[in-house]
């Protein structure tokens, strides 16, 4: 059962069509509605003319900011507009509202909206926010109010600042014998989900009814509460399939306002985002910049690392407050990078909210961390695995928040595993060989002197998230099992399969007996929802808790009815025997329908959530994540082939070593593994979501250069288990992480395999034909940088890196 | 709109006659169907000629190659005769979309779109295309340089039909090479594709350089000067030196779009000496 692979539940569904997606609902005698949006990115409003949306044939009525609930709401900041009020900070933020009997009126309707601004210029980059003299994004920054009154560290444009700072570093750079130094920069990554945003919402009896296709249906429910400002229970979210998510689908988007509307109109509201308001208002990945300054001794002690980190939060305060913690988690959790100060500022700019993708922050954390220390193992002249293997965090070192690594030995193992597969000095030899043939100073058209090889490597620690899970098991009085919880099947099996897998292995059943709820939060426990591999962790130790309950509620009426100890049955297969007497069985239907009609029906429920780990309370100011839970280890090995006539990247060989405690359902992980690899090599490679005056450059699918299979290899994996004790038989989370070493590793190899450094993502063929332009003897420079720079007496020859200092 | 299935050239060259400029010709339909359905094409009359079994074939008349206009691109990409005599055209046509592309799609429909990004084009050109015409009142022959006029835009009257395309095929000592160069490995235009088509004498002297390219902002098109520069140089050791020629052919690559004029400046040299050196090893292999 675990370890095994069945189908999923929603496989049959999903692959004949039946499965009905949120964008698939209608209701009888529902309205359409549109949103009309800004179209510049910063600007006041002169004046919003309304006439002409409501000469549409089909419109109903147009709302504007005055016809809506006052105030500012939020995550974590309360700095939302319902609509926008005087002025607008981005491209795409809702102006108005327009009803419509079907839905081409609404959209036209929102299109004919008049939307008369005074355009002010944007404050398109955090470097420009951050600029002395800046425009503040909002003038009026210190009227928000913030969740729970905690001192995020906001400051004008500064949304949240986070700082670590021991006080010891000037004296750590002092006794450096070399200072690397780089400066990492990112750009956001939309998560190019394929079902637009949605919502169909009703009102009756006085509460809200909104369906949807939702990553996180609590938090939803709590949004549009605080938004329309009635009670939590006032609202009712039911969730169905999710045409991916990604992240994108955590956060309120069109919800409240069809809620809003259904009230007023006595009718269901359905809205949807088109392909391009689900491209402007997408809240990608937060695009960052990440300098790097390391005091390093000769020996390749790393004494002190100063790391100073800004990321784009957009217009408005997202989850960017929260995710600001994260660095602290990344530096010094997977190599030993002496004492560290680390500054995390989230900062405003007048561009769409950025907000979370599927492994918030660590796809550019881990890049800059990786980055970095082939730089430096550059810069002391040493082979980078071997570096990396002597630089590695021991077990019971502690994390910068304090907390104790208890398991990072594990990650010594990932480089172990991965060069069984794949020996590192193999590969280098062989491109080093074939650097050899390719002169320098031949033509880049010689036979053979136009493809570099290179490879890199990648490592991270990341969390299992453990926010609140709930479950209830009931037997039902056929022998089957229905688990009712909220937790969401985001695409990734976690409840399609997983969560169904772990009932009926406590409960002896076949998975195909346990059915498993949509969510719906009047009828299920808290659920904090699909993300950060928290489902089968967390929701799974909460229904092997419940199951065990039912179990032993089984195991009782049976032991009356076999007249046996319960210590002496075994429930297999759905029959419940006295061992060692396999003819006397009862199957589990039986038991259930005697204890329906004497006791009352089996059933019962367990929630979960992780403990903090601990960690020193005082480490850092304005920490919202104050712990790392449950870590997961993961290495990526990457080997490109780069055209120095094309500038393109391939991809030839990439290995995945990743621990996952315990491969409850093993195809479902491969199936995250390759997909976050996708993706993150999306990130690396070809993904474009540029801005340009706070405007997006490329508004379509099309421009935006997700990767075909063409442009992915197969990815090899090696599945580690070391199990944990809190999770459902030992599993920990498996499906976020895949993607966060990934750009880091490709990055890593292309820069290896052309000698310039690629510290700026992405690395498009344009980018590589510029760095090779620019840097025409980048390929000495490499070889050069992979000789000791220090001469014998010790002391530092040359710069070779440029960066050594 | 009304559809018209069509039969025969006869049938066809009848409605295009009766419709002009009202009329549009459907034939795979992979540019057609997506401009009418983002509204951008609303003709009176759909005149579907996928249907005229005449214009399916590829034959070889007089050491000319003859390839029907609705040749599908995946034919042309794995049809033997083609990767024989006219290895630049298939390469060309195997790099256009993905296999669903190329299985509708036709090497008539590239040419008559005419897009700056088309790219059989360079193949074609290279191969001294002549479009055979075909109309009510007649047949004309019309080479692929004349007719194409500027992106979309060609010299094909409102009543004519693309019958067939005729192509030289390879001479003695003669070799050629397509190469494209998108955004990604499959599913994209061309931000630049290139055809070289080379011939070498025995005592290794270029004897016709023929240079075509796709991509920018102008209609596909043969580039003189790049061409010039390759003319009448010796091989040395076996190889051919392209730098003069890359120069050109990168300076005739602007003014272009301004995202992509600088890449396309950068990577023609190196597209170009990469199939210099195989046109080369071709020859020299086929024969010393």
């Amino acid at each position: 059962m675990l370890g095994s692979n069945p189908a999923r539940s929603d496989a049959d569904a999903k692959l004949r069509g039946e499965a009905v997606f949120g964008a698939d609902l209608a209701s009888p005698g529902m309205l359409w509605a549109a949103v009309s949006r800004s179209p510049v990115a910063a600007g006041h409003i002169r004046s919003i003319d309304v006439a002409s949306a409501l000469k549409v044939e089909g419109v109903l009525d147009v709302l504007t900011a005055a016809d809506v609930p006052d105030g500012r709401t939020g995550v974590i900041v309360n700095d939302i507009p319902f609509l926008a009020v005087e002025h607008v900070a981005y491209e795409g933020e809702p102006v108005a509202m327009v009803v419509a009997d079907n839905r081409a009126s609404a959209e036209a309707g929102a299109q004919a909206v008049g939307i008369d601004i005074e355009p002010t210029e944007p404050v398109s980059t955090p470097e420009q926010a951050l600029a002395p003299g800046a425009r503040l994004v909002h003038p009026d920054w210190n009227r928000f109010v913030v969740a729970g009154g905690v001192d995020i560290g906001r400051d004008g444009n500064v949304v949240a600042e986070v700082v670590h700072d021991p006080g010891d570093l000037d004296e750590a750079f002092a006794a450096a014998d070399v200072v690397v130094e780089g400066t990492y920069r990112t750009p956001r990554q939309y998560q190019a989900h394929l079902e637009p945003k949605m919502a169909l919402a009703t009102y009756e009896s006085g509460r809200y009814t909104i369906e949807v296709s939702h990553q996180y249906p609590f938090r939803l429910r709590d949004r549009v509460a605080q938004i329309l400002g009635v009670a939590p229970s006032a609202v009712r979210v039911v969730g169905h399939h999710i045409g991916g998510g990604f992240g994108a689908k955590l956060d309120v988007s069109l919800e409240a306002f069809a809620a809003l509307l259904a009230r007023r109109f006595r009718r269901p509201v359905r809205m949807q985002h088109t392909a391009l308001e689900e491209r402007l208002v997408a809240p990608c990945r937060a695009n960052a910049m990440v300098a790097v300054r390391s005091a390093v001794r000769r020996d390749g002690t790393i004494l002190a690392t100063d790391v100073e980190i800004v990321s784009d939060s957009g217009a408005y305060a997202n989850n960017g407050p929260a995710l600001s913690s994260i660095p602290m988690f990344v530096f010094g959790s997977i190599y030993r990078v002496g004492t560290a100060r680390i500054r995390t500022r989230n900062v405003y700019t007048n561009t769409a909210p950025t907000g979370a993708y599927r492994g918030v922050n660590g796809p550019w954390l881990v890049f800059a961390n990786e980055r970095h220390m082939d730089a430096i193992a550059d810069a002391l002249g040493r082979d980078r695995r071997d570096f990396r293997l002597a630089s590695l965090a021991r077990d019971g070192d502690l994390m910068r928040n304090g907390q104790p690594l208890e398991e990072v030995s594990i990650l010594r193992e990932a480089f172990d595993r991965v060069d069984e597969l794949v020996p590192w000095r193999d590969i280098v030899s062989r491109n080093q060989r074939q650097r050899d043939a390719a002169a320098p100073s031949s033509p880049p058209a010689e036979a053979g002197a136009d493809v570099l090889r290179g490879a890199g490597q990648a490592a991270a620690i990341w969390l299992t998230n453990p926010m609140p899970g709930h479950a209830t098991v009931k037997l039902n009085e056929d022998g089957t099992a229905t688990v009712i919880t909220s937790a969401t099947e985001n695409g990734s099996g976690a409840v399609a399969t997983g969560l169904r897998q772990i009932a009926a292995a406590t409960l002896g059943l076949a998975a195909e007996a346990v059915t498993i709820t949509m969510p719906d939060t009047d009828a299920t426990g808290y659920d904090a929802g699909s993300q950060g591999s928290r489902t089968t962790h967390v929701v799974g130790r909460a229904i092997a808790d419940a199951s065990a309950e039912v179990r032993s509620q089984v195991l009782d009426r049976a032991s009356q009815m076999l007249e046996a100890v319960p210590e002496d049955l075994v429930i297999d297969a759905g029959v419940v025997t006295v061992a060692g007497v396999p003819a006397a069985g009862l199957t589990l239907g039986a038991v259930a329908q005697a204890a329906t009609w004497s006791d009352g029906p089996i059933t019962a429920g367990a929630s979960y959530v992780t403990p903090t780990p601990p960690h020193d309370p005082a480490c850092a100011t304005g920490m919202l994540i104050k712990g790392w839970p449950t870590p997961t280890y993961h290495l990526h090995q990457a080997e490109v082939s780069v055209d120095v006539v094309t500038g393109r990247v391939t991809v030839d060989r990439y290995v995945v070593c990743q621990e996952v405690g315990r491969a409850i359902h093993p195809d479902a992980i491969t199936g995250q593994i390759q997909g976050g690899v996708a993706q993150g090599l999306g990130f690396a490679l070809s993904e474009r979501v540029d801005l340009d005056h706070g405007r997006y450059v490329q508004r379509t699918f099309k421009a935006h250069g997700l990767p075909l299979a063409e442009d992915v290899p197969k990815v090899e994996m090696i599945v580690m288990e070391h199990a944990d004790p809190a999770g459902p038989y030992g599993a920990k989370g498996a499906a976020e992480p895949p993607i966060v070493p990934v750009a880091a590793a490709v990055a890593n190899a292309v820069s290896d395999a052309i000698g310039v450094p690629f510290d700026t993502l992405p690395i498009t063929p344009e980018a590589v034909l510029e760095a090779l332009e620019a840097e025409p003897n980048g390929e000495a420079v490499a070889r050069a940088a992979r000789e000791p720079v220090l001469n014998r007496d010790g002391e530092q020859e040359r710069d070779t890196t440029g960066r050594a200092s | 709109m009304q559809f018209c299935r069509v039969r025969s050239v006869a049938e066809a060259v009848d409605e295009l006659s009766r419709w002009g400029t009202e009329g549009r010709i459907l034939a795979g339909g992979t540019d057609v169907m997506p401009q009418y359905l983002r509204g951008e094409q609303s003709p009176a009359a759909l005149i579907d000629i996928s249907g005229i079994e005449g214009l399916q074939g590829i034959s070889e008349v007089g050491g000319v190659t003859s390839i029907g206009a609705l040749v599908t691109l995946r034919r042309l990409a794995t049809a033997s005769l083609v990767q024989l005599r006219h290895p630049a055209l298939a390469q060309a046509a195997a790099a256009v979309g993905a296999w669903q592309t190329q299985t509708v799609a036709t090497l008539g429909g590239n040419i008559c779109s005419a897009a700056a990004t088309a790219d059989t084009l360079p193949a074609l050109l290279v191969a001294d295309a002549q479009l055979m015409l075909v109309s009510k009142s007649g047949r004309r022959r019309v080479s692929l340089e004349e007719f194409l006029e500027g992106p979309g835009a060609t010299a094909l009257r409102p009543t004519e039909l693309l019958r067939a395309i005729e192509v030289e095929p390879l001479g003695e000592r003669t070799s050629e090479g397509n190469l494209k160069v998108g955004r990604r490995s499959a599913m994209d235009l061309a931000v630049v594709g290139l055809a070289l088509r080379l011939s070498v004498t025995p005592s290794g002297v270029v004897s016709d350089a023929r240079i075509a390219v796709c991509g920018g902002t102008r209609s596909p098109h043969r580039v003189p000067s790049a061409e010039a520069a390759i003319a009448g140089s010796q091989l040395i050791d076996g190889r051919l030196d392209c730098a003069e020629a890359g120069a050109e052919l990168a300076s005739a690559a602007v003014p272009e779009r301004a995202d992509s004029a600088q890449y396309r400046r950068r990577v023609l040299p190196g597209l170009l000496s990469r199939l210099a050196e195989r046109c080369v090893t071709a020859i020299l292999g086929a024969g010393g």
